[in-house]
């Protein structure tokens, strides 16, 4: 159990009347996990980065826009995922933004050094992460890295629940008939 | 297909109630394929938490920035108009201040009229002295207030006066800053805008 002397909703409502320490607090509470959805949907280390610092300047200026400091999470990612995509549309304005596949970068965005889990198993995952369709990507991502909820998730990505779940059962069934076997070569 | 109650991928990604997680549970205790569907579903996550999270290599913190705040101007403007009380006692402040300085300040020269001594003089009673006497004091009584209410009158005007300047300055402050930030925030070149938090 976590404990936290202040809670999120406290430092959105000071930062809503101008206070830069709490927004700044917020900020050092979420910028990790906002960094690695963009870095899993962009596989760009700078683009997540530049994408990261957008997202939190913009939620900034539209903070009092949030009516509920509860819904902070999908409001906040929603911001996320349309910088994203905005950066998408700039860079291939003529191709349909679910067509769009994000640049390979050398070595992925696998996790080396200590890492417990053998560094093939980390290259299976990112390479089937990397067949899966953008949409049915950033639902895995949502869900299983960043444990959203599937009205979240709709909330994020302003689609009905249905379609998240056909995408991300879809993503399951192609990432269990890809990871399941390597898996338990890999780690049994 | 499953033959589990609920779908085993919804249990899989905690969508379900406790209820109906119960019933699941129960089922795949005695559902060879369901427990098998389970552990490969298991298996799969396992394999994609060796994805771990990337320490961001650089922190995001924002400075405070003027663009940002309200002016010091502004909030003592916005502070001291927005408080009906201290706004009370400043007024009451002032014209017990007026009323200071008018009771302070020497009286009017009196005019001395003289006139040509009558030709004929006529007796003239107590009473009538009496009477002549009240009604100037009456007379000097009536044009003091006057003269009070007029003052007091033109001093709350030049007090309004002064607070609908500064609430004018204000406004005008807040307008040249919310000028700026649009023009920095149009500088910052965001591309076309779009909804937020929807």
């Amino acid at each position: 159990m976590i404990f936290r002397a202040v809670e999120d909703a406290d430092l959105i409502r000071q930062a809503g009347r101008g206070s830069v320490e709490a927004y700044n607090l917020l900020i050092s509470r979420w910028e990790k996990r906002v960094y690695n959805y963009l870095l899993r949907i962009t596989a760009n280390r700078e683009d997540a980065l530049d994408l990261t610092q957008d997202v939190f300047l913009k939620a900034y200026q539209n903070l009092r826009k949030l009516d509920d400091p509860g819904r902070f999470a999908p409001w906040l990612y929603r911001i996320a995922h349309n910088e994203a995509y905005s950066m998408f549309r700039k860079r291939r304005p003529e191709a349909d933004v679910d067509e769009i596949e994000p640049e390979a970068t050398d070595g992925g965005i696998t996790v080396g050094g200590s890492s417990v889990f053998p560094i093939e198993l980390s290259l299976a995952v990112a390479s089937a992460l990397g067949r899966l369709s953008p949409d049915q990507r950033e639902a895995v991502v949502l869900k299983i890295y960043q444990g959203f909820k599937f009205d979240e998730m709709a909330e994020i990505l302003a689609c009905p629940v249905s379609t998240i779940k056909s995408r991300l059962y879809t993503a399951l069934e192609l990432l269990k008939v890809e990871l399941a076997p390597i898996k338990a070569r890999g780690v049994s | 297909m499953s033959c589990s109650p609920f779908d085993l991928r919804d249990y899989f990604l905690r969508e379900l109630t406790d209820p109906q997680r119960h019933q699941v549970e129960a089922h795949v205790k005695t559902c060879q394929p369901c427990r098998e569907e389970l552990d490969r579903l298991g298996v799969t996550r396992a394999a994609l938490y060796s994805l771990r999270d990337e320490e961001i290599p650089q922190r995001i913190a924002f400075v405070s920035d003027k663009i940002f705040e309200p002016s010091p101007w502004r909030r003592w403007a916005t502070g001291f108009w927005g408080s009906a009380a201290r706004l009370g006692f400043a007024s009451a402040a002032m014209l017990s201040a007026a009323i200071v300085v008018y009771a302070l300040r020497p009286p009017a020269p009196v005019q001395v009229v003289t006139r040509a001594p009558a030709q004929i003089v006529q007796p003239v009673s107590d009473s009538d002295i009496q009477a002549r006497v009240d009604a100037a004091v009456a007379r000097a009584v009536a044009d003091v207030d006057v003269r009070h209410a007029e003052t007091n009158k033109q001093l709350v005007a030049d007090l309004e006066m002064a607070r609908k300047r500064l609430l004018l300055a204000a406004a005008e402050l807040d307008l040249s800053e919310r000028r700026g930030l649009r023009d920095k925030v149009a500088n910052a070149n965001y591309g076309p805008p779009h909804e937020v938090g929807q």
